[in-house]
């Protein structure tokens, strides 16, 4: 996508703004960086030296923030210690489930809304994206409610259920648009050569895997992160990674270098994923409204 | 509109499909039910009164049970100690932990929606207890049933510290019980005594009397000590600050801050209900009436001394600051001494923290005619069975909360994570006697003499109040004395508009 | 885009993708018999049904009864009627819009202008993705690493803002004057990314064509930019508000971890009242009230989106 070259004259208004752009990039990146940094670091430090501070103003004391002993203890402790093996698999499954689940519902759907026309449409397709929009905490108690009786609390599936009420729509919602795009002609051809719908509907799969495929971790990435549902609906049987992150603080302690470790380790593999799918980003975070 | 379609090729392949997925899935949601529900089993034998008591113990063997409950040390020990209770009785435990806020979200759907997932609950006194103990089991008719092991010590007000047992389970009527004291959070003070020491000749010299700290000591003389670190710290001395309120974000500890200061002085009360039962009635307010005011006048005036981190700083962590060396002197709950007395974590700790009883209030302070006690007041967690469950549910519920709550297990709780024993006879056992003296294994047990012996006898304690609007009280009042805290509201304005917004909460408008 | 090759007609403008169509295919031929469709179709529709519509009915029926006192009785509209004298509630719509207004002006300020500075720069792809760090993160963990940095006793953020002079020793949480600017920050660092990852898509939507006849008409850069430039933003950054602002009330974790709403309520904004209304105070009724007026203001919101969303749609086609 690159853009064609324009000739720009050098004038010392536009020379001002490059200076001036460079430097707030230099800033901004090292303070997007930085909280990201600090969290990795202190999750190796013990705790009293993930205190240590400098005077206020003394600026040659930042080394401060680099002398210390590494120790990976925190993380033993996390997984030897304090189970988070089975947190880290209940956010794999509870994220996976429902992203397997809302992708492959969903683009049922989807496929079908972007093939025929009928009453209402407009309105089932409204009503579909809303529920994508509902605050989390409105809907929490009546879900709650419902899944309490159906004994979905505290389990792996209702967990995957919850995440479903905002993965689903936003599947079908996304997923539409990549089948908008491919003609139903393809389809034609091949029925007429006598394939089934079916048939034809798998023909031309191939042609949308590939945003299928980002959307799947785009809705892993939502799940993953979620921590209301997690605490409300999940914790108990379904701990996962946020909650049992929360869980560190503890009455007596609040355990510094175990939530730092525990952010890392919920951190790390969803910035790996975000950069597999780094080309998907912008239309998955805007519902498809703007794309790279 | 959805009716079948003609065309059979796609059905036949569907259908094969569809079955194989479906059947997959099926069995993985099931087997993810089996394993991860939290219903609770029965299984029975039946005992009678002349049974063994190993009979009686193992009539449920079998069962499986759930406790939900707080992530403190009681719960983490008895979990790691879970085996033993199931060789002793034949019963499996899940013990699910979480924060405080989440516990009361789930007892509460459970309790509400008629069913009993959590059969055993960890019932706090007020935030859980007030509003839900019409919701729990009376625990007073298993007590004496010949057909259910019991503790040789019983359960009666005598087996426990002073006023523990109506603390936690005693709530709106007489006769029930709903819980066993199970753990608790006693307030009292922590202070440094090396900085004391150290400044003790500044501060003499300024104040006129010695810089201690002791059962006599006054919240005048706390708002002195404070004024005088502060002062020091911002003359470049390298003392920390004085003191530090709880005014975090999590309301009830904040409301309990308040609370102590208040009955202290004249044994003040938010209303004037019985302070053991508590009413679910509770009429108009006494906020707004002159000691009120006043009160929160010396509030602001102590809050305007502390700590700048007031208002950021909840019980956790103000624990934090004090542990990281940063304040002299902090009202606490007992259960931190062990965060505080670990070397690898606490800067306060190695014989620099001494303890003492609440602060006592000031008779220049008092304007309604009361006496001025050392205001102490507490988080009582029992252990309560969920009023939904079915008989047999219950009584095998009972065989865990009594076992939990024995001498045994306390002590070892106790000697293990830092816990705090609700028995009495577990302060007569000859080491934990020991260890209420440095050097200690059990740093909790430093602070036994200024709580148990002290802190919770009355005039001092204040249990209540027990109201079933509890949760939006202690949020009310958070919430507006923070505001008069950081200067939005004047003292005067606060008391009055808390006392608009509770009798509105109660319906006393 | 791979994705966008399987398009018949090639777009003429390579650099100009078309934005995903929401309401018609590309094709205009329908397939006749529709059975085959619904069929697809129902299992995520009764999913959907089972996870939305049952519940809001539940959720009509909580908001007209009593249900706090173990037993549910009809009130008659008590809950809505005792609303607008509810001073937790009218602040909590203030805080919520000054919250939004603040993070969405921030956001917007910042995100354009980095996506201009970024804008065809050699560095633009490494930058970008470093950018994009933060909104990978669950807000969660985020609130707790930023509690972490704002902590007025161990926090390096408290102790270079103090270092700088901006701050007093009182950490920036611990003042209702500060507290909801620490709040900002935290969506700021996030959220930033995204404006900027979307503006960054936008420019290059802007015809270069017009931007250079311009030029050779004499027109500054900075006239280009607003004549040219910013016209044709306009459209994706207003949908990039949107997002925000309806995300700004379906995220309260780490206000959650933050604040808690405090000191003095000064950052409850109304999503963190409802949640202490339903889940502290247990009075679901009123709880399932304030819900409802929640939700019909995002509905409301969701429509204008949708709106937005349709009016992107290519004219021609």
């Amino acid at each position: 996508m690159a853009s064609r070259e324009v000739i720009q004259y050098e004038t010392p208004l536009s020379r001002a703004f490059r200076w001036f752009s460079a430097v707030f990039l230099a800033f901004y990146v090292v303070w997007t960086v930085l909280p990201l940094f600090i969290m990795f670091m202190s999750s190796f430090k013990d705790l009293l030296e993930a205190f240590k501070l400098p005077a206020v103003g003394d600026w040659a004391g930042v080394t401060v923030f680099f002398e210390f002993t590494p120790t990976t203890k925190h993380y033993y402790e996390l997984f030897a210690r304090l189970g988070f093996t089975t947190y880290l698999f209940n956010s794999l499954v509870a994220a996976g489930g429902s992203a397997v689940v809302s992708v492959i519902l969903g683009s049922m759907c989807a496929y079908s809304l972007s093939r025929i026309d009928f009453k209402g449409k407009g309105d089932l397709f409204f009503w579909i994206i809303s529920t994508r929009m509902a605050p989390v905490v409105a809907v929490m108690v009546p879900l709650y409610w419902i899944f309490r009786q159906l004994d979905l609390v505290g389990t792996l599936p209702g967990l995957i259920l919850a995440y479903t009420t905002f993965n689903l729509p936003f599947a079908i919602w996304i997923l539409k648009g990549f089948f908008d795009n491919v003609p139903y002609a393809i389809e034609e051809a091949q029925m007429i050569d006598g394939a089934t719908r079916f048939q034809a509907l798998r023909a031309i799969l191939p042609l949308v895997a590939p945003g299928i495929g980002a959307f799947v971790v785009l809705c892993i990435l939502f799940a993953w992160n979620d921590y209301l549902f997690a605490a409300i609906i999940g914790s108990g049987g379904a701990k996962t990674l946020p909650a049992a992150t929360r869980e560190l603080v503890q009455p007596q302690n609040i355990q510094w270098g175990q939530i730092m470790a525990a952010g890392v380790v919920t951190t790390l593999p969803m910035m790996f994923l975000g950069l597999v799918i780094r080309k998907y980003l912008v239309t998955g975070l805007t519902m498809g409204a703007v794309k790279e | 509109m959805f009716s079948i379609p003609k065309n059979a090729v796609y059905r036949r392949i569907n259908r094969r499909k569809f079955l194989e997925l479906g059947g997959g899935a099926a069995t993985a949601l099931g087997a993810g039910g089996l394993t991860l529900g939290l219903g609770s089993t029965i299984t029975r034998s039946k005992v009678q009164a002349a049974s063994t008591d190993d009979a009686k113990w193992k009539q449920y063997a079998g069962s499986k049970l759930v406790f939900m409950s707080e992530n403190t040390p009681p719960s983490f020990a008895i979990r790691d100690n879970i085996k033993a209770f199931t060789d002793k009785t034949g019963i499996e435990v899940t013990i699910l932990t979480d924060d405080l806020p989440v516990v009361q979200q789930k007892v509460g759907i459970d309790l509400r929606g008629g069913k009993a997932d959590y059969v055993l609950n960890y019932v706090q006194d007020k935030p859980i207890g007030s509003p839900f103990a019409d919701f729990y089991a009376d625990l007073t008719p298993m007590f004496g049933d010949e057909t259910l092991p019991q503790d040789p010590e019983g359960y009666g007000d005598d087996a426990w510290f002073t006023n523990f047992l109506s603390a936690c389970g005693r709530f709106y009527q007489k006769g029930k019980i709903i819980a066993l004291p199970y753990d608790a959070a006693i307030a009292c003070t922590f202070y440094r005594q090396d900085l004391f020491e150290a400044n003790s000749k500044d501060f003499e010299a300024e104040y006129g009397y010695r810089l201690e700290f002791n059962k006599d000591s006054t919240w005048q003389n706390v708002i002195d000590m404070a004024t005088f670190f502060k002062k020091a710290k911002e003359s470049g001395k390298d003392v920390p600050y004085g003191y530090a309120q709880h005014q975090g974000s999590f309301a009830w500890t904040t409301q309990l801050d308040i609370q102590r200061f208040l009955f202290a002085n004249g044994r003040w009360m938010d209303w004037n209900i019985d302070d053991v039962y508590g009413s679910k009635e509770p009429g108009k307010t006494n906020w707004g009436d002159e000691q009120s005011v006043f009160m929160l006048q010396k509030f602001k005036a102590l809050a305007d001394v502390c700590h700048p981190d007031n208002l950021a700083n909840g019980t956790l962590e103000l624990n934090t600051v004090y542990q990281s060396g940063n304040i002299a002197m902090q009202t606490q709950y007992h259960e931190f001494a062990a965060s505080i007395e670990d070397e690898s974590k606490s800067r306060a700790a190695g014989g620099k923290t001494a303890y003492a009883p609440c602060p006592k209030g000031d008779p220049k302070w008092i304007k309604n005619g009361g006496e001025p006690v050392n205001g102490t007041n507490c988080g009582i967690g029992g252990i309560g069975i969920n009023g939904n469950a079915s008989d047999d549910l219950k009584r095998a519920a009972y065989i865990f909360a009594i076992w939990s709550v024995s001498q045994d297990n306390q002590y070892n709780v106790l000697k293990g994570l830092g816990g705090t024993p609700t028995r009495k006879s577990v302060l007569e056992r000859e080491d934990v006697k020991k260890a209420a003296q440095r050097p200690t294994t059990m740093p909790n047990a430093l602070t036994f003499d200024a709580v148990y012996n002290f802190g919770i006898k009355d005039p001092n304690f204040v249990l209540g109040p027990k109201i079933p609007n509890a949760n939006e009280y202690h949020s009310i009042l958070a919430g507006e004395v923070q505001k008069c805290l950081s200067n939005e509201l004047s003292p005067e304005e606060a008391a009055k508009s808390i006392q608009t917004q509770l009798d509105e909460l109660n319906g006393a408008g | 885009m791979d994705l966008f090759r399987v398009r018949q007609f090639p777009d003429s403008v390579e650099s100009r993708p078309v934005p995903m169509s929401v309401t018609e295919p590309a094709s205009l031929n329908k397939p006749r018999s529709k059975s085959f469709y619904f069929w697809l179709m129902a299992p995520a529709i009764l999913v959907l049904a089972f996870i939305s519509i049952y519940p809001f009915f539940w959720m009509i029926y909580m908001s007209l009864h009593d249900v706090d006192i173990g037993h549910v009785e009809w009130n008659n509209f008590a809950n809505f009627i005792k609303l607008p004298s509810d001073t937790r509630f009218l602040m909590g719509w203030v805080l919520l819009a000054q919250y939004s207004a603040m993070c969405l002006t921030l956001q917007i300020v910042i995100g354009v202008f980095l996506a201009l500075a970024l804008n065809g720069t050699r560095l633009e792809k490494i930058l970008v993705t470093t950018l994009l760090m933060p909104m990978m993160m669950a807000p969660l963990v985020a609130g707790m690493v930023w509690y972490f940095l704002y902590n007025g006793t161990f926090g390096w953020y408290h102790w270079l803002l103090q270092s700088l002079g901006i701050l007093g020793p009182k950490s920036i949480l611990a003042s209702s004057n500060t507290a909801m600017i620490g709040l900002v920050l935290v969506d700021v660092w996030q959220w930033t990314p995204l404006i900027t990852l979307i503006t960054l898509a936008g420019l290059k939507r802007v015809p270069q064509d017009q931007l250079e006849a311009n030029m050779v008409d004499g027109a500054s850069p900075f006239r280009n930019f607003v004549s040219v430039t910013l016209p044709n933003l306009y459209p994706v950054l207003l949908i990039a508000i949107m997002l925000r602002f309806m995300d700004n009330f379906r995220f309260i974790d780490s206000i959650l971890v933050l604040t808690g709403g405090g000191p003095g309520n000064a950052t409850k904004i109304l999503p963190v009242y409802l949640f202490e209304v339903s889940f502290k105070f247990f009075k679901l009724g009123r709880g399932a009230a304030i819900a409802l007026i929640l939700l019909v203001v995002t509905i409301i919101l969701g429509k204008l989106l949708v709106r937005v969303f349709d009016r992107q749609q290519p004219s021609k086609v």
